[in-house]
């Protein structure tokens, strides 16, 4: 096989590469492992931050078909479920599993965008089945419909642990808790706070010490750790859990860029091992390239847009023709990708390589105002220096705007705001809230993405920024979004709990508080009861039938007069006025018709 | 023929799956269901198995990266040993046995 550019790896870098140099008149044969062409795009459910013209607001398996298809449009060849083996001194060597067959490849330029891999991590018991990257249960829920367990512990927070515990939960599974070693999350805020709304824990400072189970797992020991990341000895507490996602970081995959021969140098901003590269993704040889993860641990956008600089210098090399324009156009991209607070790691690691990357340039104070009361309004809770403007760009009035760079952090100028809610739809953090206050109440709208959608009149519980149960609401309208999937669920509560209502949980059998097992009658339901004026036990009984089930109270009758006494002050004496009639056990109606006298 | 197995995603609210087992391997000698798109990872975590085989010291061994990069999830297909159960694609009436260690150098069929 003959072909002017060898493409390794059909991810965003490798697809994007391959499109840019075939478009210029390249001829290009891409390979790729996987079953399908778009590397890890094809297991990622959540929408992109950045901007339209680079996918903004899509989610990753959609991109992925794009990608595809335009690949499909330029009649680029491709091989699957082939991976490139070696490269020797005359020829590339790839295997195709399917033909069980190699072929030898002779190319004139080389594009490698291999990606990276999941790191590991060293505790007890790592090896025990269960234990997963949290890729690795991305891919089996989200490419292949399989939830590998029920309960599932995260290990990191960075953006790949909140992002897969996140898409754990809409899959349906249990997340009990994201273990973090450091500080702080690491990922966007945006992405915590959908974690932290559902009232998923994240434990700070601690860490994994062991997975438990014989054949595979079954829960894990955690435990807090000190300045120095060591385990705090008495701290140690177990967790239930039949899966461990372990999200601590990815390495990039450079074992074909070594056997060629480029200059490899060790950068840990940039993951680890790395090839030695210029801007123009060119390595320390002439004819090979990287781009995406294998050039330094970044996301899909910023492979992408390596990918374009990449295929466009080859083809400005193999045709001679003057490509600099479109060059430049994806450097001023990756520059504005790289210049927040998220890209602070990627132009340190860069700046090692010589290359050097303006920071700053965009505006970062917060907005104060959040509009008039009363108003139906977008409430706009992105708070971090993201490279993301797909609400700015939606908005039908013009009345958000990122102050001049994309890195800004939205303003709205509530004037303009007509309470559309397409912003809410379209924001990939999921980070804008609608809200509007009446006399008697209020309502939020929440933006939503779980099955079933709740139906209107449902009571809920409400949920606080940081998930805590904050009282309960009604649901009261809900807005489907067919096309994006980002629904919008408005709740009516209470007046004021609009500051603080984020998200919303369906009431389960699982959180009942039952006194009465008889008449199924809960905590709550007699704590109520005792707030609207049934204050005495006879009127709690009559009212909630408390006490009247076949156990004649033998169960209920002194917790309920615990809870009584507790909300009215009074003492379990007072209150013990008591008429317990027979039968003092359920009999049988014929038992008596059939009864004698003794 | 039909039925879905427990570990499948029975509603999800971004994706949709195809819903029916309707192909039939072989693991360890006994009949298993999976869908035409499984992996044969895929299809035997569907099915409830995280044992894909066991190191030359009796450590079981599960698979953890899904992508083909770390080589845990190797079994034997149809005899041939060291197959990447993460990125094969099961297919109808195809035989697959736990590999221990790193498997013989050729298993004829038993």
């Amino acid at each position: 096989m003959k072909t002017e550019l060898l493409v390794v790896g059909g991810g965003p870098a490798g697809l994007s590469g391959a499109i840019a140099a075939a478009k210029s008149g390249v001829k290009v044969l891409l390979i790729d492992e996987g079953l399908d062409l778009g590397g890890q795009l094809v297991k990622q459910t959540h929408k992109f931050f950045g901007h339209q013209g680079f996918f903004a607001s899509k989610r990753g398996v959609e991109i992925a078909k794009i990608l595809k298809n335009r690949i499909e449009d330029l009649k680029v060849d491709y091989m699957l479920q082939t991976t490139l083996v070696g490269f020797y001194e005359d020829a590339a060597v790839a295997y195709s599993r399917e033909e069980n067959k190699t072929y030898e490849i002779d190319y004139d330029y080389v594009l490698l965008a291999t990606g990276a891999s999941e790191k590991f991590l060293v505790f007890k018991n790592n090896m025990l089945p269960g234990v997963y990257g949290a890729g690795a249960v991305q891919t089996l829920m989200n490419q292949y419909g399989v939830l590998p367990g029920e309960d599932f512990l995260i290990i990191g927070a960075g953006n790949i642990g909140l992002i897969v515990a996140y898409q754990i939960a809409q899959a349906g599974g249990n997340v009990r808790a994201i273990v973090e070693i450091s500080n702080r999350a690491g990922g966007y805020e945006v992405h915590a706070n959908k974690i932290k709304r559902m009232g998923i824990p994240i434990l700070l400072r601690h860490t994994i010490v062991k997975a438990i189970g014989k054949d595979r797992v079954k829960g894990a020991v955690i435990a807090k750790v000190d300045d120095n990341f060591k385990v705090i000895k008495g701290t140690e507490r177990e967790i239930v859990a039949d899966t461990i996602c372990l999200s601590v970081g990815l390495q990039p995959s450079i074992e074909l860029a070594n056997q060629l021969g480029v200059e490899i140098v060790y950068i840990p901003e940039l993951g680890g091992h790395v090839p030695k590269r210029d801007e123009n993704m060119r390595t320390s040889k002439r004819n090979v390239f990287v781009a995406g993860d294998l050039s330094g641990i970044e996301e899909a956008t910023s492979a992408m847009a390596e990918g374009y600089i990449a295929g466009y210098t080859i083809a400005q090399d193999i045709t001679r023709r003057d490509l600099s324009e479109k060059i430049n156009k994806y450097k001023e991209e990756l520059v504005d990708l790289r210049r927040g607070p998220f890209g602070k790691k990627i132009r340190s690691g860069l700046e090692k390589m010589g290359i050097h990357l303006p920071s700053g340039g965009y505006r970062t104070d917060l907005q104060e105002d959040f509009g008039p009361s009363g108003k139906l309004r977008a409430i706009m809770e992105c708070h971090q220096n993201i490279p993301c403007n797909p609400c700015e760009a939606v908005c039908p009035t013009n009345a958000i705007d990122m102050g001049g760079n994309i890195n800004g952090i939205p303003h709205i100028n509530y004037d303009k705001c007509v309470g559309c809610m397409m912003c809410v739809m379209k924001c990939p953090g999921l980070a804008i809230f609608m809200v509007q206050e009446f006399d008697e109440y209020s309502i939020v709208g929440i933006p939503y993405e779980f099955e079933p959608l709740p139906n209107v009149g449902d009571r809920v519980i409400l949920m606080s920024r940081d998930g805590e149960d904050v009282g309960e609401g009604v649901i009261q309208r809900v807005i489907k979004n067919r096309k994006d999937k980002t629904h919008v669920v408005y709740v009516a509560m209470e007046k004021g709990l609009e500051k603080v209502v984020r998200h919303f949980r369906v009431p389960s059998f699982e959180e009942d508080k039952i006194v009465c097992r008889c008449e199924e009658v809960t905590k709550k339901d007699i704590e109520k009861a005792i707030a609207i004026g049934f204050t005495d036990f006879e009127e709690l009984r009559r009212y909630l039938r408390i006490g009247m089930g076949p156990c004649g109270g033998r169960t209920c009758r002194l917790i309920t007069m615990g809870i009584l006494a507790k909300k009215t002050g009074k003492s379990i004496e007072e209150i013990s006025s008591m008429n317990l009639r027979p039968p003092s056990i359920p009999l049988p109606i014929d038992s008596i018709l059939r009864g004698e006298e003794k | 023929m039909g039925e879905i197995l427990q570990r499948r995603i029975k509603r999800h609210p971004i994706l949709e799956f195809e819903e029916k087992e309707t192909i039939t391997f072989y693991f360890e000698g006994k009949p298993l269901k999976a869908r035409s798109s499984d992996t044969i990872a895929s299809a035997l975590i569907a099915n409830g198995i995280d044992i894909f085989g066991w190191t030359e010291n009796g450590r079981p061994r599960g698979f953890f990266c899904a992508i083909g990069k770390c080589s845990s999830c190797l079994v034997v297909v149809d005899g041939v040993p060291n197959v990447r159960a993460c990125i094969t694609k099961v297919k109808d009436g195809m035989s697959v046995e736990r590999q221990i260690g790193r498997g013989a150098v050729w298993e004829e069929k038993r």
